[in-house]
């Protein structure tokens, strides 16, 4: 089902049925999460993070596979650098022009978080993505929504659900033409101290794009977890150790605190030792978590009417490493979460050498960063500055990162039963337990689990069926009945996906679209008489009115055109309503007119001879010159012998060729030849052809 | 398959009485909004006791009494107990204007409609929504989804959308507004467009409103004038959503330099105005773009006042220094400190007073607004007191019937001799009864918002945790006993200084007795106040006027229009603007208690579209959406898996749910029709030009035009485009290759089906 490179896509791309889920990031990776998701010629971007074990360009997700200036849409499930970290790169520095849509808390944290970002990465300004102004000019593109609001843009609705994790996080249900795409981005089912578990959603989506971080992992119960947390850092500072947790600066930085916060209440012996929060950018974003406590759970929502638990009591803030005071037992929370660089890093330098000191890692760590490197135990790190250092203190990993465990993703794809299950954000070996594990689970149901590398899309077929809804008079006057077939035409109403049919005249009444009239009105010159111009329209058609009355005498042609002809001026007017069929009467009528004129001009009017007799008269006479013609060029193909002469009154000829007898009744129009078919074929072309040339078009009412 | 739509209005038809109406879909009944009258609380009561047990629904539209104010009654008294829908301010916010109503209330009278527990109870059953999200109901209402949107007026206001699958879309717009405020969005209303059904009411309909910075420059020069002689000014605003937006301007106001109101002091009261402030800070998501953004670009939140002082009671008030601007809660001046302090201050020539709502006839309010100076007026003071001394003792000792009886003599007594000042001092006392008595409040005092305002995430230096007011009383003896105090043998002449003693006494005693025994009483009296302070109203409700609920109605074009609540002239004249604007409108407007039947003839089938027809089609643009002449055969085909489409495909079908026979089901197909079958129809030309885009699409393409009287004249004034009435064009010219380069743009403009 997978197909590598790019896509081809066969036909009009909007009546295309295949739905392509391609990964330019986190495909078989965790860190810079993008998911490109093209449906009926609709795009869309999920995510555009950055991988925080690159820096610069690298770090991008592979966007140059795409056209930026084709994403219709770019959805931004949380704020966290994996998954937002390149986006004000790819608002301002891209052709993108489509619409950036995240929820409140998101979009207010993302400003502060990456603005933190730019300060820590520190890097040479050559390969720094965007400067803190693009950042504040990114703030402009981006569009809020709010958890379960459904938002349409181009045809593509989606809304978002709350999704647990951190502050703000969502999971979106993107419904395209009726076919639905969830993507869970990062998600936990399990609540804890502020954030409710991610919900679950109240429609089945048909295609599940869902983290693995965890792969098949269990996650040990909140309470062990929290207890073992608590009891590592008591002992740690019970031996006069420091203790080093580094942590994302905002998400779970959180729900530590007030796990610590709390701990330390209870514990009055513990009052002693101070604990240090390291983040400017914490306390920059705690009016965010006092302001939307709307998204988080309702154990918070009815405390904060009574107090705010975000303000401490035993935690005091540490603006930097210039401001601490290193004499004695302390806990420090520092960000980065991976101990790439900043703070977090170099107190890990200052204090790694020494066996009393502890780390505690208490998130998920990607591949390539110290954090992930001390978890394996070596023996020596390497400093930032090149030397290498001892490793003597101890170090524990806990994780308190809010992402789904294998239960949790069993038990929510077992509620949802999507068909299609895509794996995304986790690292190539969990991914495939994860598949084969949930492959054994789900045995001998109708689901399929891809879990595409970067760059690989996936292809899948939806056969929609179109339904069209038919309303007002139409609907009345033509009803569908069993077993019967009923001519049905109106005019197709497209819109987003929908179709309406209606007749015509209701299409103001359903519709905001509006029926116009366009009537022309051509005029030329003529130097000829009325009578002229009467005359040689009676050639071109069999139904004209003459109306002679008016000041300027007009001539109805076809019951479409109407010629009016100004004598004073010498000019002839044309006037009609324009749609296809009369524009070509028109011209029939203006060529005709154009003819005359042009003889008019070059010969006396005297010459013209006017046909004999008027009006009925007519198709006689051009009757008989009909049947001239005809004998003319029968006698042209031939020869002058072989048509018998005939006379005014008589209605057949006798037509002998190499002694085939073919005779041609003019009033029937029919060629009889008992010997010779081809004879007969080729004098019945001839005469039909004649007819239709010669004989005035008789104006067939519709 | 058209479903039947009924709509009895119980209350709020020609006149002002509050909004509820029943609004019925199949057998599925709306209640939509249930106000309350301040005045004479639910005039519709006994009409709504019969149709109580057959409504599956509520939808609440705003958080203010006229709106819910029935609520609790409904479900506390009535037993209602289908779910209630409404957004997420709605529902905290009017659960602060039921509080502080009955609160407020409870201050001067025994409220007896409900309590507090009928409050919680009602909220409870609410179920909270956001803007745009579709609920799709289940049981009864299978089929129906209801939508919030978003409405102007008050925070959390809501246009209830209400649609029935493969039917036609029915909206519910009451007292919205369009214009964006200082807080709030304006409504979406402008997006709708055509809807099936249409309920408004008329209430603005023959109004006209000044102009916004006109209604502010007003209300800054009342405000600094009376400041500036040292008046107070007092604005009576409602509890927690109109009070909002002037809270945040006057904040604002009193930040700029320029303003010179720095040397005054700015103060909000009512019973809950510190939990109104706290929602209002968490509810950003719910305010206007601007606020938002500030929020999220420098984290200021709106709502984090500066210099707006919060008071719960008199005496918070009395310590912010005057002169000073107050907001006090209610707007009609009908109750609460509004009312108190108007009675406090109306006598003053410095004072001013400033209503910002036209408040319902009867009310003080509305007798100000439409005569401001009304000279002596004679108005009834309430108040809740306290039996104290011999009245106290009497209370435990005498049978339930003779304290009634004592009660009414008491209350004689103290009306004679007992003079307004006095009564507001006796007053503030009665608050803290209110709130403890009830059981439901922690107040937090004033202490309290600056620890929180710091908004810091660590250690504060000093902890405060919210605690029941409550004063320790110091038993002095000596060898001979207890004191024996003199004042506890007075009548209540000097009750002032011994407020606090008094105030534990009485929660000690309402530990021990139940409510009904609690030592208050309420006493009432007309007292005539000579009214010599000025009296302004600005508009500050928030509301669209007259002409913009003309254009909207213009632009939105409805095909059935129910018009509700306004005065009687007010909704005459919305019938005849609306006749005017939109002529294609039919247009109602039920008379009270009238079962008015709105079902139309309206035909709608779904079709399955054959792919061979798609594929046929040649579509073509016209505004937003693609156009394309269909001809085709309808034939009913039972549908069961097509067998001709086997391949390894989602197959996906979106059937609509629409069992035409039980068991087998039948759908409707399109097929095309084969060539030669096709009749020919009359073209359709689809779009309405407008002639200055197509000169710009004529200059694009390399041809000069002019316009010169209505008339576009192109190429060198050879050919001319004339646009006659709507959609109607005329395109005249001489005989020329432009005539056809022309026509063949002119064309590319329409869709031609």
């Amino acid at each position: 089902m997978s197909i590598p490179g790019s896509v081809q896509v066969i036909g009009p791309v909007e009546e295309s049925d295949e739905l392509i889920i391609r990964p330019l990031g986190a495909g078989q990776e965790v860190g810079r999460s993008c998911i490109m998701l093209e449906f009926k010629g609709k795009k869309i971007m999920l995510d555009i993070g950055i991988h925080p074990g690159h820096t610069g360009m690298e770090a991008l997700p592979f966007v140059d596979l795409i056209e930026a200036d084709e994403v219709d849409l770019l959805l931004v499930s949380h704020f966290h650098l994996d998954h937002s970290g390149a986006l004000p790169w790819f608002l301002l520095k891209t052709a993108f022009k489509g619409r950036c849509f995240m929820t409140h808390a998101t979009k207010a944290i993302y400003r502060w978080l990456l603005s933190d970002y730019i300060k820590v990465s520190n890097i040479s300004s050559d390969h720094i993505l965007y400067t803190d102004q693009d950042l504040e000019a990114s703030m402009e593109k981006i569009e809020v929504l709010n958890f379960h609001e459904e938002k349409e843009v181009k045809g593509i609705k989606f809304w978002a659900y709350h999704a647990g994790h951190v502050l703000g996080a969502a999971m979106f249900m993107i419904e395209i033409a009726g076919v639905k795409v969830l993507y869970t981005g990062d998600f936990s089912r399990q609540e804890d101290r502020h954030l409710m578990a991610a919900e679950i959603p109240s429609v089945k989506p048909d295609v599940m794009i869902v983290e693995s971080t965890y792969g098949t992992h269990i996650h040990e119960k909140r309470e062990e977890r929290e207890s073992r947390f608590t009891g590592i850092i008591h002992d740690i500072v019970n031996r006069g150790g420091r203790c080093l947790i580094p942590v994302f600066a905002l998400g779970r930085a959180q729900e530590l605190l007030l796990i610590l916060d709390e701990y330390w209440s209870l514990h009055p012996e513990l009052h002693d030792i101070p604990i240090y929060y390291a983040s400017s950018l914490a306390k920059k974003c705690m009016a965010v978590y006092q302001t939307y406590i709307n998204a988080m759970n309702e154990k918070i929502r009815r405390q904060i009417a009574i107090n705010n638990p975000f303000v401490f009591k035993h935690i005091s803030n540490l603006k930097s490493i210039d401001h601490f005071e290193d004499v004695g037992p302390c806990v420090v929370m520092a960000s980065p979460g991976m101990m790439q660089s900043g703070l977090s890093r170099e107190l890990f330098e200052l204090w790694c050498t020494d066996a009393k000191n502890g780390v505690i890692i208490a998130g998920y760590c990607v591949e390539g960063t110290l954090a992930k490197t001390i978890l394996s135990e070596p023996e020596e790190v390497t400093l930032m500055n090149g030397n290498k250092a001892l490793l003597k203190m101890s170090v524990d990993y806990i994780s308190f990162s809010a992402h789904t465990d294998y239960e949790q993703t069993s038990e929510f794809i077992r509620i949802l039963r999507p068909p299609n299950i895509v794996l995304v954000h986790g690292e190539a070996n969990e991914m495939n337990r994860l598949k084969a594990a949930l492959q054994r689970e789900f045995e001998g149901e109708k689901m399929t689990i891809y879990n595409p590398k970067n760059t690989v899309a996936i292809v899948l077929r939806f056969r929609g069926e179109k339904m069209a809804k038919v309303m007002g008079s139409l609907a009345s006057s033509v009803t569908g009945e069993r077993g019967k077939s009923k001519k049905l035409s109106g005019i197709l109403v497209k819109r987003n996906f929908n179709y309406h049919i209606l007749a015509p005249s209701d299409l103001p009444k359903y519709t905001d679209l509006t029926i116009s009239t366009v009537t022309q009105r051509q005029s030329l010159s003529f130097a000829g008489s009325f009578d002229i111009l009467k005359n040689s329209l009676l050639h071109l058609a069999k139904d004209i009115k003459i109306e002679e009355s008016k000041k300027n005498p007009t001539v109805r042609v076809f019951n479409t055109v109407d010629v009016s002809y100004d004598a004073e001026n010498k000019f002839v007017t044309l006037e009609w309503i324009a749609s296809p069929l009369n524009d070509v009467y028109a011209d029939a009528v203006l060529a005709s007119i154009l003819q005359v004129d042009a003889c008019s001009r070059t010969t006396r009017p005297a010459d013209i001879v006017a046909p004999p007799g008027e009006g009925s008269a007519n198709p006689d006479t051009s009757f008989d010159h009909f049947k001239e013609c005809v004998m003319d060029t029968l006698q042209d193909i031939f020869g002058r012998d072989c048509v018998s002469k005939v006379k005014t009154q008589q209605t057949t000829v006798d037509i002998v060729v190499n002694n085939h007898k073919a005779t041609l009744d003019f009033d029937k129009l029919e060629v009889k030849c008992e010997t010779d078919e081809g004879l007969e074929q080729i004098v019945t072309s001839v005469v039909t052809r004649l007819h239709k040339t010669l004989i005035p078009i008789v104006h067939q009412t519709t | 398959m058209t479903s039947i739509i009924k709509f009895q209005p119980l209350s709020g038809v020609w006149g002002e009485g509050p909004p509820c109406y029943i609004l019925q879909i199949d057998e599925f009944r709306f209640l939509l909004d249930c106000g309350w009258d301040d005045l004479t609380g639910i005039p519709y009561l006994e009409e709504l006791k019969k149709h109580v047990t057959k409504i599956d629904a509520v939808l609440i539209s705003y958080p203010d009494l006229l709106h819910l104010g029935a609520l609790p009654h409904f479900v506390g008294n009535l037993g209602l107990c289908c779910p209630i829908y409404a957004t997420v301010p709605v529902h905290k916010m009017g659960q602060m204007f039921l509080y502080d109503y009955f609160m407020s209330r409870h201050n001067e009278e025994e409220f007896k409609h409900w309590d507090l527990d009928d409050v919680d109870l009602a909220f409870d059953s609410i179920t909270q929504l956001k803007y745009n999200q579709s609920l799709n109901l289940s049981g009864k209402g299978f089929g129906l989804t209801i939508t919030p949107l978003s409405a102007g007026h008050m925070i959390g206001g809501t246009v209830w959308k209400i649609m029935k699958i493969g039917e036609e879309d029915i909206y519910y717009a009451v007292d919205f507004n369009h214009k964006k405020e200082r807080h709030l969005n304006g409504c979406d209303l402008d997006k709708i467009n055509k809807p099936s059904l249409f309920i408004t009411d008329a209430y603005n309909a023959s109004y006209i409103q000044a102009r916004r910075r006109t209604r502010d420059e007003q209300l800054l020069a009342g405000i600094l004038h009376t400041l500036r002689n040292g008046g107070n000014v007092l604005i009576a605003v409602d509890t927690a959503a109109r009070v909002l937006e002037l809270g945040h301007m006057l904040d604002q106001l009193w930040r700029s330099k320029e303003s010179g109101l720095h040397p005054y002091s700015l103060a909000l009261i009512n019973n809950l105005a510190y939990n109104v402030i706290e929602f209002a800070k968490s509810q950003i998501e719910w305010m206007s773009d601007k606020l938002m953004r500030s929020f999220e670009g420098a984290r200021n939140n709106p709502f984090q006042f500066k210099h707006v002082n919060i008071c719960h009671n008199m005496a918070e008030l009395q310590k912010v220094p005057g002169p000073k601007v107050v907001l006090a809660s209610s707007p009609d001046l009908e109750f609460g400190f509004a009312r108190e302090l108007f009675m406090n201050w109306c006598q003053d020539k410095k004072n001013c007073v400033i209503l910002t709502t036209r408040p319902s006839c009867g009310t003080l309010g509305r007798l100000l607004i439409d005569n401001p100076s009304p000279g002596i007026v004679e108005l009834e003071v309430r108040k809740r007191v306290e039996l104290r001394g011999r009245e106290l003792e009497s209370h435990y000792r005498i049978q339930r019937e003779e304290e009634y009886r004592i009660k009414k003599e008491t209350m004689m007594d103290d009306s004679d001799d007992s003079d307004v000042d006095e009564d507001a001092d006796i007053k503030m006392i009665g608050i803290f009864q209110g709130a403890s008595r009830v059981n439901h409040d922690l107040f937090i005092k004033a202490g309290m918002e600056s620890k929180i305002e710091s908004g810091s995430l660590f250690k504060a230096a000093r902890s405060k945790y919210p605690m029941f007011p409550h004063v320790e009383e110091k038993i002095k003896f000596d060898d001979y006993g207890e004191f024996i105090k003199q004042e506890d043998y007075f009548l209540i002449d000097n009750v002032y200084e011994k407020e606090v003693v008094e105030k534990s006494y009485g929660r000690r005693q309402s530990d021990a007795e139940v409510e009904a025994q609690l030592p208050t009483k309420c006493v009432s009296h007309f007292v005539k106040f000579d009214i010599q302070c000025s009296v302004v109203f600005i508009d500050f409700e928030g509301r669209s006027d007259g002409e913009s609920i003309q254009k909207i109605l213009e632009h939105m074009k409805p095909r059935r229009l129910i018009v509700t609540r306004g005065a009687e002239e007010a909704v005459k004249s919305l019938i005849a603007v609306s006749s005017q604007v939109s002529p294609e409108t039919t247009i109602y407007s039920p008379q009270l208690r009238e079962v008015l039947d709105v079902t139309t003839e309206t035909y709608i089938y779904q079709v399955k579209l054959k792919d061979s027809l798609v594929s046929s089609l040649n579509l073509q643009r016209g505004k937003d959406a693609e156009l394309s002449w269909v001809e085709g055969y309808l034939q009913m085909e039972s549908d069961t898996l097509h067998g001709d489409d086997t391949r390894n495909s989602n197959t996906k079908s979106i059937t609509p749910i629409d069992a035409m026979d039980e068991g087998e089901t039948f759908v409707a197909c399109l097929e095309p029709m084969p060539l030669l079958e096709i009749t020919p129809h009359d073209t359709v030309f689809v779009n309405e030009l407008k002639l200055s885009d197509f000169k710009q699409v004529l200059a694009k393409n390399g041809i000069g035009s002019e316009f010169s009287g209505g008339v576009l004249w192109c190429a060198q004034g050879t050919i001319a485009l004339r646009r006659q009435d709507a959609g109607r064009l005329t395109v005249e010219g001489a005989l020329s290759d432009d005539y056809y380069r022309i026509r063949h743009l002119l064309y590319d403009q329409y869709a031609i089906l």
